[in-house]
C-alpha cells in the first residue's frame, strides 16, 4: 500500500543530486585507482626490482601510509552511497532476480553482477587492504611468499575477476547514466569495455603467476 | 505446412475469488503475417472466450496491447509470430494493476504520472484566440515531437529494474515527459521547478542505468540519451542551488 505523497510535507531533494554526484565521483576515483594499482602491481611481470622501486617510491613519499587509508575511506564511502540503491530486503532481491531471469537482458544481468560483486569486494577488499597496509613496506618477495602459501592465491583468484568486472561495469554504467555515451556509441563502447576488463584480468592473472613462481631468495 | 504455435498464457481473474494464477496452454496454426494480435483474437474466438487482453488500434499507436512476450515487454500488435520461436509465453506487464489475464490498468498509473510531472504547458500568457499562433523553430518542434511520440504503453516501466524494486520510481516515460517540456520554449518552468519534480531518487537520480527501457521501447524513443541529458542537467542544477542557497 502506498500513500499519496502529495499530502505529505515536501521532501528536500537537493541532497539526492549531490549524493548522486558523490556516488559517481567516488566510483570514478576508485576506477582510476584500480587501473593504476593493477599496472603498478603488474610491474612485477617485467621485473621484481621495478615493483620494489615503485613500492619504495610510494612509501618514501608517505603516499602508501596516508593514501592507503584514504583509499579505504573512499571505498567505504562508495559502498555507503551506492548501497542506497540496493534492495537489502529479501523481497526486493527476489523481485530483481526474477525480473532479470524474465527479461534475459544483458545490462540488467550486469547490474546484478555489479551488486553481488560489490558485497564480496566489500569483504575481500577490506581484508586485502588490511593485510597489505598493516605489513608495509610492500616488496615483491613478501607478496610472492603470501601467494605461494596457496591460500592467498585462491583469495586473489576470486577477488581479481570480481573487482575487474565491477570496475568495468561501473565505468560503462557511468558513461551511459550520465550521457557521456550516446545510444549510437553504446555497443562499441561496451565491446571495448569488455576487452579492457578482460585485458586487466589477464594482466592480474599474469602477475599472480609471476608471484607464484618468483624465487623468494632474491 | 505451417508451424503449430504453442502459447503459454498467464491466467488470473482478480474479480473471481475461486481464480488462482496459473498458465494455460493453447495451440494454434500459424498463418501468413500473423501478429500476436491476430493470434490472441483467434484463441479467444475459437478456443476460450474468457481470455482477457487489451487491444484498440492494432497498429502500434494506442499502446493498449503491451504485454510480456517471451520475457520482454512489447506490443502484441507489433510482434509478428514468425519472429518468435514455436513456443510463446505471454504474461501481463508487471508494475501495473492487473485487470485479468493479460489485461492491465495502465491508466491509473499514467494519470498519477501526469499529476506528478504536471504534464501540461505552464505559462502565464493569456490565450488570445484571435492572435496568430506563435511560431516555433522547426528544429525545436521536431525534437519535441520526437519525445512526444510516446504512446504510453508502459513497456519501459515494466522493463525497468528500478521500477520493479522501487514502487515510487517515476520511470523513463515520466522522465521523458519532463524532458519534453524542458525543451519546449512555451513552458515557463525553470530548471529549478523541474528539479523539484525529478531531482530526487524517485526521479532521475533513482535511475540505475540498466537501459532496459531503451531496449524495449516499441517506438524507439531516445530514452538513453534523454535520461543522460536529464541527469547532467539536474546534476548541474543541484550544484547551482548549492551555491545560490
Amino acid at each position: 500500500m502506498s500513500i499519496d505523497s502529495g499530502v505529505l510535507p515536501g521532501k528536500s531533494s537537493r541532497l539526492d543530486g549531490l549524493l548522486d554526484w558523490m556516488q559517481m565521483l567516488s566510483g570514478a576515483g576508485l576506477i582510476l585507482f584500480m587501473w593504476a594499482h593493477m599496472l603498478l602491481v603488474a610491474s612485477v611481470i617485467v621485473s621484481p626490482d621495478w615493483m620494489n622501486a615503485i613500492a619504495h617510491f610510494f612509501e618514501a613519499t608517505g603516499m602508501a601510509q596516508v593514501g592507503g587509508p584514504l583509499i579505504f575511506l573512499l571505498f567505504l564511502t562508495h559502498f555507503f552511497l551506492a548501497a542506497r540503491k540496493l534492495p537489502f530486503r529479501l523481497e526486493g532481491q527476489k523481485t530483481i532476480w526474477s525480473h532479470a531471469k524474465m527479461m534475459r537482458h544483458g545490462d540488467t544481468w550486469l547490474w546484478i553482477v555489479q551488486a553481488v560483486s560489490a558485497m564480496i569486494i566489500l569483504l575481500m577488499g577490506s581484508i586485502h587492504m588490511w593485510v597489505v597496509l598493516t605489513d608495509l613496506p610492500i616488496t615483491a618477495a613478501k607478496s610472492a611468499a603470501r601467494i605461494q602459501g596457496g591460500f592467498w592465491f585462491v583469495f586473489y583468484m576470486i577477488l581479481l575477476p570480481l573487482t575487474e568486472l565491477h570496475v568495468g561495469i561501473g565505468f560503462y554504467r557511468i558513461g551511459v547514466k550520465w550521457g557521456f555515451i550516446t545510444d549510437d556509441r553504446r555497443g562499441m563502447f561496451k565491446k571495448r569495455e569488455n576487452f579492457l576488463t578482460l585485458a586487466f584480468i589477464v594482466i592480474g592473472f599474469a602477475a599472480l603467476l609471476r608471484f607464484m613462481f618468483l624465487s623468494i631468495a632474491q | 505446412m505451417s508451424r503449430l504455435l504453442k502459447f503459454n498464457i498467464f491466467r488470473y481473474n482478480p474479480q473471481d475469488e475461486a481464480s488462482v494464477p496459473h498458465m494455460d496452454e493453447f495451440v494454434l496454426e500459424e498463418t501468413d503475417a500473423m501478429t500476436l494480435f491476430i493470434a490472441l483474437n483467434r484463441i479467444r474466438e475459437e478456443q476460450d472466450a474468457s481470455l482477457q487482453f487489451d487491444f484498440c488500434c492494432r497498429a502500434g499507436i494506442c499502446g493498449a496491447c503491451g504485454m510480456v512476450i517471451n520475457g520482454r515487454p512489447g506490443l502484441a500488435c507489433h510482434t509478428k509470430t514468425r519472429d518468435l520461436p514455436g513456443e510463446i509465453t505471454l504474461l501481463p506487464l508487471p508494475v501495473f494493476k492487473l485487470v485479468g489475464d493479460l489485461s492491465v490498468d495502465t491508466g491509473t498509473w499514467f494519470r498519477e504520472m501526469y499529476n506528478k510531472t504536471e504534464s501540461w504547458i505552464h505559462t502565464n500568457k493569456v490565450f488570445d484566440e484571435n492572435a496568430l499562433e506563435e511560431r516555433m523553430d522547426n528544429d525545436v518542434a521536431e525534437s519535441i515531437y520526437e519525445l512526444d511520440r510516446c504512446i504510453e504503453c508502459g513497456c519501459c516501466v515494466s522493463a525497468c529494474g528500478t521500477a520493479r524494486i522501487r514502487e515510487d520510481f517515476m520511470g523513463a516515460v515520466a522522465l521523458n515527459r519532463i524532458g519534453r517540456f524542458l525543451i519546449d520554449p512555451r513552458d515557463q518552468r525553470t530548471e529549478r521547478d523541474y528539479y523539484e519534480i525529478i531531482g530526487n531518487d524517485m526521479g532521475i537520480f533513482g535511475c540505475m542505468g540498466l537501459l532496459a527501457c531503451e531496449d524495449v521501447c516499441p517506438k524507439h524513443l531516445p530514452l538513453q540519451n534523454q535520461l543522460g541529458f536529464l541527469r547532467r542537467k539536474m546534476g548541474i542544477t543541484a550544484i547551482k542551488t548549492l551555491f545560490k542557497g
